[in-house]
């Protein structure tokens, strides 16, 4: 069991852990060989909920830009397009979650994974990620807030 | 009086060659060509026309009440229509998508008071209908038997408004002006496909909706293509279509009113989509790297720029100084922090 950070959103405690690196994007990073899997932090997915639609708008090999549009999701009660991280290249998708995305919910940080990433980027310790989470804290509340009312 | 007029349903065909979607179009047209009441014609992606393509020229010709099926948007199809000269007065169509019911109401609330508008709006009714919003063509054919009631109805109305009555022939014109073309018949004297030899080819602009453009200049200066002119009244139009860099949709999210429609673009609002956001599902997608629209549009043009070598240009050209949208007043947030488990986002 990887060691974790966490970080409270209201009651609940999103995990950060510690053997991944991060985006401020919202996306976990961990190394893979070469490359990274690349998926949403359990941060993403508190405010996502069930996801049940996924889809690519890049194919895989390709190179990226930082903040490119790569692709949508959406769930029971939000959606939002999906933009790279950092510049680099998408090697491949995750295949089982474009069938069934529900990974997403049940495996975060692990079988819910993205896409695999190829990137010369430095990605955020997971120490830079709570502080980029403690930071933006009240700005998404506000964000979610205007949304809703 | 009754049965003279026919109702004209134009098919815009979808540019692809998907089966499920050819076959919708043609049963839908083999049941409008029973209908006696009903004149059908096919025509191909109405966006992909030019206004000089035969099936253009058709949608010119006639002057009646008109029903569009296509796989755009409506408003997509409106503007399309406009931008080639053929206007009516838009016809309340009660067949449209799960998505678009709410933003339907929503939309025709809002006043735009600053709008333009298009001019010269002839007095008649084009029912602009997209074609996914049912997999069902009873369901079409439901709504274009409505329309042909509700029409009737008017025209009755409207004929009895004219002074004096027209001649037998006149009427026959003014309704059936198929006839004055030579098409929109064949031998079983109903179905007519405007397709024919001219090759189209898929095509790439921008379609604007006066309805929410307020003139204001903004995508002109953005634009570095030169798609963008003015007319003779200083408004601004598409003037040069085929200039427009296919995929770029990044005037679209500089214009401070969405009123610049790329229909083909994969996002719903850009694609005109009738609501400001879709549906009343919350938009995560500032909190995913989306950020600033300028910033995206920027980058967008700057891709163009390179790929015609010319120099990017970044933030620093026709980008409008506008202050960002505020979210609502800050109150009763420490509630929210708490209480966002129970909120049931």
């Amino acid at each position: 069991m990887a060691e974790e950070l966490v970080f409270m959103m209201g009651k609940y405690e999103a995990r950060v852990p510690t053997d991944c690196l991060y985006s401020k994007s919202h996306l976990w990073l961990r190394s893979e060989g070469l490359r990274y899997h690349v998926g949403f932090t359990a941060y993403s997915v508190r405010l996502l909920q069930d996801v049940y639609f996924l889809d690519w708008s890049v194919e895989p090999g390709s190179q990226v830009y930082e903040k490119q549009e790569i692709g949508e999701v959406e769930s029971s009660k939000a959606l939002s397009t999906l933009y790279a991280p950092f510049d680099g290249r998408i090697v491949e998708f995750n295949e089982l979650l474009l069938a069934d995305p529900s990974g997403i919910n049940t495996d975060g940080y692990g079988n819910g994974w993205l896409f695999t990433f190829e990137t010369t980027a430095e990605p955020l310790t997971p120490e830079q990620y709570l502080a980029v989470l403690e930071g933006g804290w009240e700005k998404t509340q506000n964000m979610l807030k205007g949304q809703v009312n | 009086m009754a049965g003279q007029k026919k109702l004209t349903v134009v098919i815009s065909q979808h540019q692809g060659k998907n089966p499920v979607k050819r076959q919708l179009e043609e049963e839908l047209a083999m049941a409008c060509m029973m209908d006696p009441e009903v004149e059908v014609s096919i025509v191909p992606n109405l966006y992909d026309l030019s206004s000089d393509h035969s099936g253009m020229l058709f949608l010119s010709g006639i002057r009646g009440d008109v029903v569009v099926l296509s796989w755009l948007y409506p408003r997509a199809t409106q503007w399309i229509l406009d931008r080639s000269g053929i206007k009516g007065k838009a016809g309340t169509v009660l067949l449209v998508s799960d998505d678009e019911e709410e933003d339907d109401e929503a939309s025709t609330a809002t006043e735009r008071p600053n709008a333009i508008g298009t001019l010269d709006v002839p007095n008649r009714l084009i029912y602009c209908v997209d074609l996914r919003a049912s997999p069902d063509p009873r369901e079409f054919l439901g709504e274009i038997r409505r329309i042909v009631q509700e029409t009737s109805t008017e025209t009755v109305d409207l004929l009895s408004w004219i002074q004096g009555e027209p001649k037998k022939e006149q009427l026959e014109r003014y309704l059936n002006p198929q006839e004055m073309l030579g098409i929109g018949h064949s031998e079983t004297g109903a179905i007519a496909e405007v397709e024919a030899e001219e090759k189209v080819r898929r095509r790439w602009y921008p379609v604007i909706d006066y309805d929410r453009c307020t003139n204001c200049m903004e995508c002109i200066d953005f634009c570095l293509f030169g798609v963008y002119g003015v007319d003779s009244l200083d408004r601004i139009l598409v003037e040069s279509q085929d200039s427009c860099k296919k995929g770029c949709p990044a005037c679209s999210r500089v214009c401070p009113e969405n009123a610049i429609v790329f229909p083909q673009h994969k996002t719903p609002a850009i694609a005109g989509a009738a609501g400001e956001v879709a549906g009343l599902k919350i938009d995560l997608s500032q909190l995913f790297g989306g950020g600033d629209a300028m910033e995206l549009a920027a980058r967008e043009r700057d891709i163009e720029l390179v790929r015609d070598g010319r120099d990017a240009v970044g933030m620093e050209v026709g980008i409008p100084k506008r202050q960002p949208q505020t979210c609502g007043v800050r109150d009763e947030l420490d509630d929210l922090i708490d209480g966002l488990d129970d909120l049931d986002l």
